[in-house]
């Protein structure tokens, strides 16, 4: 059996299964054995991915509408494989996250399952056609899980993401198009497509919109405001998800589409689009200090984090510290994913016990509830981007290449990066120290405990590794951050 | 011999129609004339898949032209057809009076539409769209409350019979000018013809009768009150068979503007405007209805605009891409009223907040319900989503990339309001939690129309070749 393509159809299977499955209590056990099983499976990629080779591995064609050009083409280059294990972690330990769920089980896991297929899709596609369908299917179920299973204003919060993402798909519509029948190949096969040299005047006026169409999901600024509210207002493993992977879509489109596709267009849009990556990094920044909940700061900080894989990306196209600038990025990608995965999937878990994310409400919550909230200090560590953690060698890496590509915009953001501390450390200090408040003391026994631990841990356990062994990430990416770079 | 057999769909349905003629006049009981046209459907199917790869012409030459084209809309047609039919096993609110001749109607008004897509001559044509309208004006007038039923049908019978007097205006001019009612005869006589103004007023006038069933701006005014006011089945009809059998005419009259040397421009960038028209008003006017069956009159008018988008270009691309997207409007199109129909199975009139809780109700519903919606709107792994990509794909082939951007940005706001309908049903408490239990005939269809739906979406490859085929057979 290939392997991508069981990485993909284990999910598909999974939707099947459930679907038939009457208890809850199965449809929870299938779910976090194929949340396993992938995990398992992307390891194995991840192994047997020869790095020293690089290039595109695991190819599969499969001839999908002949007389229309599309095939089902799938492989993966070291970015790809990152990202497939990415996913499987977040799936997994999103599946487990929502183990205590009651409400309307089955409907839950089908969407998510569902979601999980889109964007193990996207992540593997080499077929221009089957990278969109993939797309839309990933963004699609935020709609019902924010609706349902959603609290606070969810109406708006949901339908502002539908109208958002997909305003952003409006754009790389005749864009996708424009570029197949621009090259005249006759075909989507974005490995022939990137082979193709494009007239400078089109990459010119396409890049934008693929660029912008794709970025509304990696949460560039301006048009980040759909990210912070679905956020806030999705259940915790959905939160996970949309942060930890669905908005690497979009920095995953830009990077396969964009950047490969039509460089010359990367290389023309890349100083506009860094100064608003730049801006998105210190803007995100500072609202984040300013917010009260504590899923708005960290759906704010996920915008400012976001914006430093969007500077990084623009960054390697200009060619002075390409490889730093496009190995940050990538890192970035993986590391913010894992670290919001966790800050969710904990601040649930408290939302659940208090019935409140409100920052202000709390004060010493660590004297009652510290192993949650030690999960919570990990991840805001990682996100101030504290050395032995992951997020560490992302950021300085962009950072650095920031600094020697544009040295105005590098001191900027490392004074971001100093906001940044600052509201983690702020949110640190309202909500887990100080004198311990006496509404929450019957929270001391309902601590994290047992099983509740194991995703979190998990997550936890992979912030650490990469912090610690850098390396494994960097040899795994280097070779087509090399390839892609040769575009420029 | 084989000339019977060219003309087997029809024979049949001539025959079925004779015999749901006598129903009435032996005062049958609905249920066995229910079960008639539905025998009459499946075998109508059958003929046209039986005799898919036919070609001939079984009358005199000219006139009447089976080829690949006619036999895959014929086939549609008829699954349209006997789709309709099986959810009308209770048709509450048709006059209980004329529940025996409702099905007689729209047999015979797919009969005719099914001769409007084989004809290929303009008097052929005129008459078969003429005798294909009457049983369809009777048929939305049929509401059991006549107050409710009465301004829309007049509203429906007016605009269709002014629409069709356009159209006859319009032969009359392309017989003027080439002397022939012929359309081999207008084909051949085109290179000379094609610098007379003449000649491209009078088809875009000739264009007008099918316009109307397409529901393109400006002949689209009957569209919301009809959806709204007609008997559900009625209107699920006139929403998916009449619907394909407009795109289909419509790509024939404008492939014979395309064939030979001469350019379509004029008409294409008339037909260009329309549709822009078309897909604006249908999405903004859609935005603010309370009424599910009036918004999904104007979503009618907004996919009558993505079509011609595709139709326009007047390309090879541009047919496939329309004859691909026909059966894929006739399935997303009747699972979405066939909620509606069993939603609303009682009432004279279905808001959308009659399908609040429809997943408590009936998951079933709520469920194709879904699928459907996500079909209109465009969404993958429905069918949606890929006919938008090829009708898209035909405009951008002619550099059209401006145009393509309005359409799509029009998808998003047309997002909107399926999702507000998709809220009722999915998030909304309901108003009574009494369960839809439907009949078996029902869950059939809507597991058919869902599960075609979501094939055509995976699995397209050979539905695309199946509408290439037939556009090629267009262009010959």
């Amino acid at each position: 059996m290939p392997l991508l393509s069981s990485i993909l159809l284990v999910p598909v299977a999974t939707l099947v299964l459930l679907l038939l499955l009457p208890s809850a209590r199965s449809i929870r056990w299938v779910c976090a054995l194929s949340g396993l099983s992938n995990c398992i499976l992307s390891a194995l990629l991840w192994h047997n991915y020869d790095s020293g080779i690089g290039g595109v591995q695991f190819e599969e064609i499969i001839p999908w509408v002949k007389g229309a050009g599309i095939s089902y083409h799938v492989g993966v280059d070291g970015f790809s494989t990152v990202l497939i294990m990415l996913n499987s972690i977040v799936y997994f330990t999103g599946v487990l996250t929502m183990w205590d769920l009651r409400q309307r089980v089955k409907e839950y896991f089908a969407f998510m399952v569902l979601l999980v297929v889109g964007v193990y899709g996207v992540f593997m596609s080499l077929d221009l056609f089957f990278l969109f369908f993939f797309y839309e299917i990933a963004v699609v179920p935020m709609y019902p899980l924010i609706l349902i299973w959603g609290s606070g204003n969810k109406d708006y919060a949901a339908m502002k993401l539908m109208v958002f993402l997909l305003a952003g798909s409006a754009l790389l519509f005749p864009a996708l198009l424009a570029v197949y029948h621009t090259a005249g190949l006759g075909t989507f096969d974005m490995v022939a497509l990137a082979a193709h040299n494009f007239d400078p005047q089109f990459q010119i006026f396409c890049y934008p919109f693929i660029y912008i169409g794709f970025g509304v999901l990696a949460g560039m600024f301006p048009l980040h405001g759909w990210s912070p509210t679905g956020h806030v207002a999705a259940p915790s493993a959905v939160s996970m998800l949309h942060a930890g992977v669905l908005m690497k879509l979009g920095a995953f489109g830009i990077l396969a589409v964009g950047m490969r596709i039509l460089p010359a267009g990367a290389v023309y849009w890349a100083p506009t689009f860094a100064v608003l990556a730049a801006i998105g990094i210190i803007y995100g920044a500072f609202v984040a200090m300013r917010q009260t909940d504590f899923k708005f700061v960290i759906g704010f900080s996920s915008v400012s984090h976001m914006g430093i894989v969007l500077l990084g990306l623009n960054l390697a196209t200009l060619g002075i510290a390409g490889s730093d600038a496009l190995n940050g990025a990538v890192f970035q990608m993986f590391a913010h994913g894992i670290m919001t995965a966790l800050f969710f999937s904990t601040v649930g878990f408290i939302y659940d016990r208090a019935h409140s994310k409100t920052i202000a409400d709390f004060g010493g919550l660590g004297s009652q509830m510290p192993r949650a909230v030690a999960l919570f200090i990990i991840a805001g560590l990682c996100g101030a981007g504290l050395p032995g953690l992951a997020s560490f060698w992302a950021e300085l890496l962009v950072f650095l290449a920031a600094l020697k590509t544009y040295p105005i915009i590098g001191v900027c953001i490392v004074l971001g990066l100093v906001i940044t501390a600052v509201y983690i450390l702020r949110v640190f200090g309202l909500a887990f120290f100080g004198p311990p408040n006496p509404r929450w003391e019957g929270l001391r026994d309902q601590d994290m405990k047992g099983m509740e631990l194991l995703p979190r841990v998990v997550l936890v356990a992979v912030l650490f590794f990469f912090g610690l062994f850098p390396q494994a990430m960097l040899g795994m990416i280097d070779g087509a951050t090399a390839v892609l770079l040769g575009r420029f | 011999m084989s000339d019977t057999l060219l003309f087997a769909p029809e024979l049949v349905l001539l025959i079925f129609g004779l015999l749901l003629f006598l129903c009435p006049v032996f005062d049958l009981s609905y249920r066995l004339t229910w079960k008639l046209a539905l025998v009459g459907g499946a075998l109508a199917l059958g003929a046209g898949l039986w005799t898919l790869n036919m070609t001939g012409e079984p009358f005199a030459p000219g006139i009447y032209r089976v080829d690949f084209f006619s036999q895959f809309i014929k086939t549609i047609l008829a699954l349209g057809y006997l789709l309709t039919i099986a959810i009308s096993h209770r048709p509450q609110t048709l006059d209980r009076a004329s529940w025996l001749e409702y099905p007689m109607f729209l047999l015979l008004a797919t009969l005719c539409i099914i001769m409007m897509a084989t004809a290929t001559e303009m008097l052929t044509l005129y008459i078969a769209m003429e005798l294909a309208a009457y049983p369809l004006y009777i048929a939305v007038a049929l509401h059991r409350n006549p107050q409710i039923g009465g301004e829309s049908s007049t509203k429906y019978m007016l605009q269709g019979m002014v629409a069709s007097a356009i159209s006859l205006y319009g032969m009359s001019f392309l017989f003027g000018v080439f002397a022939t009612t012929y359309f081999s005869g207008i084909s051949a006589g085109l290179p000379a013809a094609a610098s007379q103004p003449l000649f491209w007023i009078g088809l875009l006038l000739l264009l007008a009768g099918f316009l109307f069933k397409l529901a393109v701006f400006p002949f689209h005014f009957w569209t919301p009150d009809t959806y709204q006011t007609a008997p559900h089945q009625v209107v699920t009809y006139l929403a998916t068979v009449s619907k394909v059998a407009a795109i289909a005419i419509l790509c024939r009259l404008v492939a014979l503007a395309s064939n030979g040397e001469w350019s379509a421009d004029s008409i294409s960038s008339v037909l260009m405007w329309m549709s822009v028209a078309a897909m604006s008003l249908g999405n903004f006017a859609a935005l603010v209805q309370k009424d599910l069956k009036r918004l999904l009159g104007y979503s009618a008018v907004a996919h009558a605009g993505y079509i011609l988008v595709a139709i326009q270009t007047g390309t090879l691309l541009g047919f496939s891409a329309a004859l691909f997207y026909a059966p894929a409007y006739l399935a997303m199109s009747f699972i979405c009223f066939l909620v509606v129909c069993e939603v609303g199975a009682d009432n004279d009139l279905v808001t959308i907040e009659s399908v609040a809780g429809l997943h408590r109700r009936s998951p079933l519903l709520a469920a194709t319900l879904l699928v459907g919606l996500f079909a209109l709107i465009g969404l993958p792994p429905t069918v949606g989503f890929i006919g938008k990509w090829f009708l898209f794909s035909a405009a951008l082939e002619q550099n059209q990339f401006l145009l393509v951007l309005v359409a799509a940005i029009n998808a998003v706001v047309g997002l909107y309001y399926y999702l507000l309908v998709l809220r009722q049903a999915y998030q909304a408490e309901p108003t009574t939690d009494a369960p839809i239990s439907s009949a078996p005939g029902v869950k059939i269809a809507a597991l058919t129309g869902a599960v075609l739906v979501l094939i055509m979406g995976t699995f397209p490859g050979r539905y695309w070749d199946m509408a290439t085929q037939a556009a090629s057979a267009l262009l010959d």
